[in-house]
């Protein structure tokens, strides 16, 4: 457990329903260690984003414990929450969330605003970015310019441009035709090896099944496999 | 970050035009209706003040009773030494005489025969005395359609619609037939020498200006006057040191007990323009408060909405690793920054309208032919120092408020429903 970069132990996560309770996830015990490329794999409604989710500190697990890069998530401030996310997680989103009005250079330079990076090393960082995902000749276009492949790329570049030490996919090829998911997952394939960095993804696309190291099976809110 | 997040605000026409357009409106209007609700309300009060009530108006107290009759055998004799005890009790205030009376004017033809005759109001003002001080009071030069100011004793003005209606021009004669202060007939052949028009219906349906001196001779009246108009050394009317003033003449000559004695009266106190001012007063303020109340909730709605539409964008921000009170923070610089240029530019734009306004005028006549009120027929905004942020206050804070109460938001909601609210 020496590398282990995420432990969670008897986690349990519930929302309020009506006058009750809703268990999204029961039971969850994991720990995956640094430099995995591991998917949670599992139907619509397993729980597979919420355990995304409370893995990269946008939500707190109900009962048990989460640590993610040494901090227990239940424990953080919003403040440290975002702090963590900000240095060391990096997010691929279904939808892409790319910013619409700013250009390809402009949205993954965002991240590393937010970390006050020097502008020299800002250009560098994004450049290097952008060249490893193909898209140099794209830095000036616009979100609305690009083909969703193309989009995916970049919310790739963007996610891996402060070299995150976790990067966290929720369903990153649900909106890309078979060549575009390939290619995708190629470059995330290369770029885990290349810099170490872990890549958890949720998922049931056979496509990135394909790539994962590891694949952790959700049903019903519990691990079973 | 200022720069990036400038860069956005400036591409995203939904985060800036748009606001920025509707603050602007919003605040315009806010602009335009204050200005254009004063100017009216000066313009009245100044209008009164300048043809018929002074700011302050020495009347006898017989007079003061029957005023709509402008009967000159209740007019103030001995005014000479009045004016001169109001000069000195009084040295600030600028204090003129006027006569106003009634009669008939005929319009002889070559032969000396009535070819045209009519009912007029006249008034005996400051042309040849005085320093024609009231040819500037009562903005004759500007009046003048036809013809030119009287220059000696025996010359008139006449108003366009009467000249229309009697077919008399420049050069005509006409004869004033009337009663002088003690009964008798006054009669008195003039030469109009000039065509004014007023703009205000009611006198220039029927009137006729000749110099004080030559009212004096016709009516009899001798070192008399039918009032003594008082101006405040400002030229604008205030309330509180007319009613003062006139309190201190009263109680000084004023006799309750003789129905000649003088009596001073405040511009509010004549014409019903006391209850008239109070009214407008409360009206005008019911309406700018409505006015500025409905624009704000606009404003606060405008800044609500954009702060709303941003959610997706704002959970983003979060998940990338800014934190709440960073977002919040940004969106009211955000907010402050479009509050600032659409009420800025609103102001600008609205000072714009209200200047044209305040120079130009809107002319209203043509919907006051059939009125005998002594109101003006050209309706001015004004511009006040009020005008300059009357509008720019609620344009500002009511966009920073909306944002503010849209950012609460942001605490409210955990981050995960932001970022599902961001997925949507």
């Amino acid at each position: 457990m020496a590398n282990s970069i995420i432990t969670i132990t008897n986690m349990k996560k519930q929302y309020p329903e009506g006058k009750g309770k809703f268990t999204a996830l029961d039971d969850i015990n994991l720990s995956i260690n640094s430099g995995e490329f591991t998917g949670i794999v599992g139907p619509s409604g397993s729980g597979k984003t919420t355990l995304l989710n409370i893995i990269g500190s946008l939500d707190v697990p109900t009962e048990g414990e989460v640590i993610t890069l040494g901090e227990s998530i239940g424990k953080l401030t919003h403040r440290k929450a975002a702090k963590l996310r900000n240095k060391n997680i990096g997010f691929i989103f279904q939808t892409y969330n790319l910013l619409p009005v700013y250009s390809v250079y402009e949205n993954v330079e965002f991240p590393l605003l937010l970390l006050k990076m020097s502008a020299s090393k800002r250009k560098k960082a994004v450049l290097d970015a952008l060249e490893w995902l193909g898209l140099t000749d794209k830095i000036k276009s616009r979100p609305g310019q690009l083909s969703g492949g193309e989009c995916q790329r970049v919310a790739v570049a963007r996610a891996m441009v402060k070299l995150p030490e976790i990067v966290l996919a929720d369903e990153p090829t649900a909106n890309l035709d078979a060549e575009n998911a390939h290619n995708i997952l190629k470059m995330m394939s290369k770029l885990n090896k290349e810099l170490n960095t872990t890549f958890l993804f949720s998922t049931h696309d056979e496509k990135v099944i394909q790539y994962l190291t590891r694949q952790i099976l959700l049903k019903d809110g519990k691990v079973v496999g | 970050m200022i720069k990036f997040l400038l860069k956005g605000l400036i591409r995203d026409r939904h985060r800036s035009l748009f606001p920025i357009l509707s603050i602007s409106i919003g605040v315009t209007l806010t602009v335009l209706m204050q200005a254009w609700v004063t100017g009216i309300l000066g313009d009245m009060i100044d209008f009164n003040a300048r043809f018929t009530t002074g700011h302050t108006k020495v009347i006898t107290r017989a007079y003061s009773e029957n005023m709509q009759q402008m009967a000159s055998d209740l007019a103030i004799v001995g005014v000479d030494e009045l004016t001169d005890d109001l000069e000195k009790e009084f040295p600030n205030m600028n204090w003129i005489n006027r006569i106003r009376f009634g009669g008939l004017i005929d319009i002889p033809d070559e032969s000396g025969i009535t070819k045209s005759q009519g009912p007029v109001v006249g008034w005996g003002i400051n042309i040849l005395t005085d320093n024609g001080s009231d040819i500037e009071r009562m903005n004759l030069q500007k009046a003048m359609r036809a013809g030119k100011i009287p220059t000696k004793s025996g010359e008139i003005l006449m108003s366009d619609e009467l000249a229309e209606k009697l077919n008399v021009k420049v050069g005509d004669d006409a004869t004033f037939l009337g009663s002088t202060m003690f009964g008798s007939m006054a009669m008195q052949n003039f030469v109009i020498v000039g065509i004014v028009h007023f703009g205000t219906t009611a006198l220039d349906k029927g009137a006729i200006i000749i110099d004080f001196k030559d009212a004096q001779e016709v009516l009899n009246m001798e070192n008399a006057t039918s009032e003594i108009l008082g101006y405040l050394p400002s030229g604008k009317y205030n309330n509180e040191l007319a009613s003062e003033i006139a309190n201190d003449f009263n109680s000084k000559y004023s006799n309750s007990e003789d129905e000649f004695s003088p009596k001073m009266l405040t511009l509010s106190e004549q014409n019903d323009l006391k209850s008239m001012l109070e009214y407008m007063d409360s009206i005008i303020g019911i309406i700018i408060f409505v006015f500025i109340f409905a624009m704000s909730i606009v404003l606060w709605n405008i800044g609500l909405i954009g702060g709303l539409r941003r959610y997706g964008e704002i959970g983003l921000r979060l998940a990338i690793g800014e934190s709440k009170g960073a977002v919040y923070r940004k969106m009211i610089y955000e907010s402050v920054l479009i509050g600032l240029f659409g009420s800025l530019f609103g102001t600008i734009i609205g000072l714009g309208f209200s200047y044209l306004l305040q120079t130009k005028g809107l002319d209203l006549s043509s919907m006051m032919q059939n009125t005998s009120m002594m109101i003006q027929s050209v309706y001015r905004a004004k511009i006040t120092p009020l005008t300059f942020y009357i509008g720019f206050i609620p344009g500002l804070f009511s966009t920073i408020i909306g944002t503010a109460l849209a950012g609460i938001g942001i605490y409210k909601r955990q981050t995960a429903q932001l970022f599902r609210e961001l997925e949507n």
